[in-house]
């Protein structure tokens, strides 16, 4: 018995308030210098679920990802989306770098199809990042998603709303992703392995439409008319 | 020449038996229904004899198992067994409705020896769970003659096979009736009495056919045959005699017509990526189920995969009587090539196919997606949704080439409600289509809503706002 709990507290299973264990987990880096630190030093944690938790899309949440894609697809990884809420936009994946080649964009009709197709995903060798927007989730689901991502050693990313914040969850690390200034990421860290919460940092991510925080807007006066809409 | 004959004295009945464990007693009865052709041990364990009336047999047995003749059926049927005799045999040739021939003189010195050749083929005919009479025959019809008398040796000794021959009663030599009564008449019984008279005689005093299937029998006339050429597909039957009305039922006829699906394969080296099932039902337009594997493939195991994973999905719709299995594309394999000393690529490849192969089976092919970029201005029509393929990339794309578009397009332009908080670059003008009739004459714009969203929103010729994608 002490041995099994020796064990769970060195993977840092077991959530000690008064020590910083640095895990042993596998991860991939965010590739954002500051999220990494953020994280341990770490990043995604492979072989376990990650959460973003997001209002809308468009602030930014693809481009949080978007070094991980592109590496994976660089070491001929597959990375799937399923269940993505709009058109993954193939030019402006191919301009980001993604290989197109091995990237499968998967739409199930019913929730037992996506967790069936999420489960053989993440159990597969081929796998290297799942994107997944699973809508409603129970809790018994995301644990049983959570085990099955243990059997594969990739990285899984379920984009949840915001407001499942309150709810709790098995995964590994919860990613609170809120819109900042100058169009830049606010990223709150509810939840990860070994270490205390609430850490907070902010990415620029005004690069994903080439905007230059330092320049003025290039529209010089917006062809908005005031009265319209 | 030598040839071996090979009669099956009740095909339909053992195609029917290896397809669903039965425990009746089973007869196959022509096609009027009146008489019984062929009857199973069980049957003739109690007392149900070919050529009996079908009355009789089922006053023996009430709960007897019918099945009609179909001759298009057994035709087939012989078909399948010259498929898979072809494998050790080159040259064959068919008997309608129920043997075949198989020349095999010039086989010797490859099995080394004629007991060699026919423990080959008695071997396989036990493997598919045949009853087969073989003889040998210096020529075609001796063969014949002698298997179906059931006399067969495996010997090639020319007097050997003549004195056989010779005790054969003349019932059993397959001359027309009118003949046979006037032979009979003479005081003629066995077929050695009609080798010992003068042929002169034979052809002046019966008729001139008679001799010429009696010096075929002896091998002094040519009696040539032409070869049978296996069609280029595959295409395997089971027939239900209980109809089948859970999926586990087909499984089992489904495991041995796949095994020898692999088999087929194997010897061909060939694999498949495409499997037609067509369940047939009663009264119902036969269930047409057409499977899928990304990649090439061969082994009976996975194809079971997916079978299973294609009825989960769709339950009969009606009992079955009877399953075809049917592949018509074949694929060379291909030498494993570019794969490291320890075969993990190969190993990788294979994982890729199975997982997509699995998820194509269980959603439907639609389901899965690959993305790729088009050469058109129009946003709509700058991208494009395919098939899953693995093939190697289309080629490095010049990264910088591109225009800056948001990795959210929404399936369709959305009114904007909101006014925006900050505008970037624009105006970014996009006209075109006036070549198939999509026109588009926009002017796009980056937008920050109040929410913080960043949008690709464009004004139309109207003057009107739509959000057209989120820079995700």
């Amino acid at each position: 018995m002490s041995e099994l709990l020796s064990t769970l507290l060195h993977d840092a299973r077991v959530w000690q308030g008064h020590r910083h264990h640095s895990t042993t987990q596998p991860a991939e880096t965010t590739g954002y210098q500051a999220l990494d630190n953020q994280l341990g030093g770490l990043g995604w944690p492979r072989g376990a679920l990650s959460e973003c938790l997001l209002d809308a899309s468009g602030i930014g949440e693809l481009q949080l990802v978007m070094p991980l894609m592109k590496r994976m697809t660089e070491a001929g990884k597959t990375v799937f989306w399923l269940n993505p809420p709009h058109t993954p936009y193939a030019p402006a994946l191919a301009r980001e770098g993604v290989g197109l080649d091995i990237l499968v964009v998967i739409h199930t009709e019913d929730a037992s199809d996506f967790l069936w197709t999420l489960e053989n995903c993440l159990r597969s060798p081929v796998t290297g990042l799942v994107l997944a927007w699973p809508g409603k989730l129970a809790t018994r689901d995301v644990r049983r998603l959570q085990l099955a991502s243990e059997a594969g050693q990739n990285v899984c990313v379920l984009f949840r709303e915001r407001r499942q914040a309150e709810q709790n969850s098995p995964a590994a690390l919860r990613l609170e992703l809120v819109p900042d200034e100058q169009q830049a990421l606010k990223v709150n860290v509810l939840k990860r392995r070994g270490s205390w919460s609430g850490q907070r940092c902010t990415l620029a991510m005004a690069h994903r439409a080439d905007i230059h925080v330092q320049n003025s807007p290039r529209v010089v006066q917006g062809p908005w008319p005031v009265t319209a809409r | 020449m030598l040839w071996l004959y090979l009669h099956f004295p009740h095909l339909l009945l053992d195609h029917v038996r290896r397809s669903q464990p039965i425990e009746n007693a089973l007869v196959i009865v022509e096609g009027t229904g009146q008489h019984v052709l062929q009857a199973c041990p069980l049957a003739q364990d109690l007392g149900i004899q070919p050529g009996m009336r079908l009355k009789t047999a089922l006053g023996l047995a009430p709960d007897l198992h019918i099945l009609q003749a179909d001759q298009q059926q057994q035709a087939q049927l012989l078909e399948e067994q010259a498929r898979w005799l072809y494998r050790y045999v080159a040259h064959i040739t068919l008997a309608q409705p129920d043997g075949l021939w198989a020349e095999v003189s010039s086989l010797q010195r490859l099995y080394g020896g004629l007991t060699a050749i026919w423990q080959t083929v008695e071997q396989a005919l036990a493997e598919h769970q045949l009853t087969a009479w073989a003889a040998l025959g210096h020529t075609p019809l001796a063969a014949r003659l002698l298997a179906r008398a059931g006399k067969g040796e495996c010997s090639a000794d020319k007097g050997h096979i003549q004195r056989a021959l010779s005790q054969l009663p003349l019932a059993a030599a397959e001359f027309d009736k009118t003949a046979c009564t006037r032979l009979n008449r003479l005081g003629l019984e066995t077929l050695g009495d009609v080798f010992a008279l003068p042929q002169k005689e034979l052809a002046r005093r019966l008729s001139p056919e008679l001799l010429a299937t009696i010096q075929k029998i002896q091998g002094t006339r040519a009696d040539p045959r032409a070869p049978w050429q296996p069609p280029h597909r595959f295409r395997q039957r089971a027939d239900f005699i209980q109809e089948v009305e859970h999926t586990q039922g087909l499984l089992f006829a489904l495991q041995r017509i796949l095994a020898e699906l692999e088999d087929d394969l194997c010897w061909r080296q060939q694999d498949t990526d495409t499997l037609l099932l067509v369940l047939q039902h009663r009264h119902q337009e036969p269930t047409r189920l057409r499977l899928r594997t990304t990649g090439p493939e061969h082994r009976a195991e996975t194809f079971m995969k997916l079978i299973r994973l294609k009825l989960d999905q769709q339950p009969l719709s009606a009992p079955v009587v009877s399953l075809v299995l049917v592949v018509r594309r074949f694929i060379s394999r291909e030498a494993p090539g570019g794969q490291d000393l320890l075969g993990e690529t190969q190993d990788l490849n294979e994982a890729w196919h199975t997982l997509i192969s699995r998820l194509q089976a269980r959603l439907g092919d639609q389901a899965l997606k690959q993305l790729s970029p088009q050469a058109d201005h129009r946003p709509e029509f700058a991208w494009s949704a395919g098939e899953v393929k693995r093939s190697k990339g289309s080629g490095p794309v010049n990264p910088q080439s591109l225009p800056r578009r948001p990795l959210w397009l929404l399936p369709g332009p959305c009114p904007l409600t909101d006014t925006p908080v900050a505008w970037f670059s624009g105006p970014e003008r996009i006209s075109g289509g006036w070549w198939d009739g999509q026109r588009v004459h926009r002017d796009y714009y980056i937008a920050q809503l109040p929410s913080g969203q960043l949008a690709w929103v464009f004004r139309d010729t109207q003057n009107a706002w739509f959000v057209h994608g989120w820079f995700g």
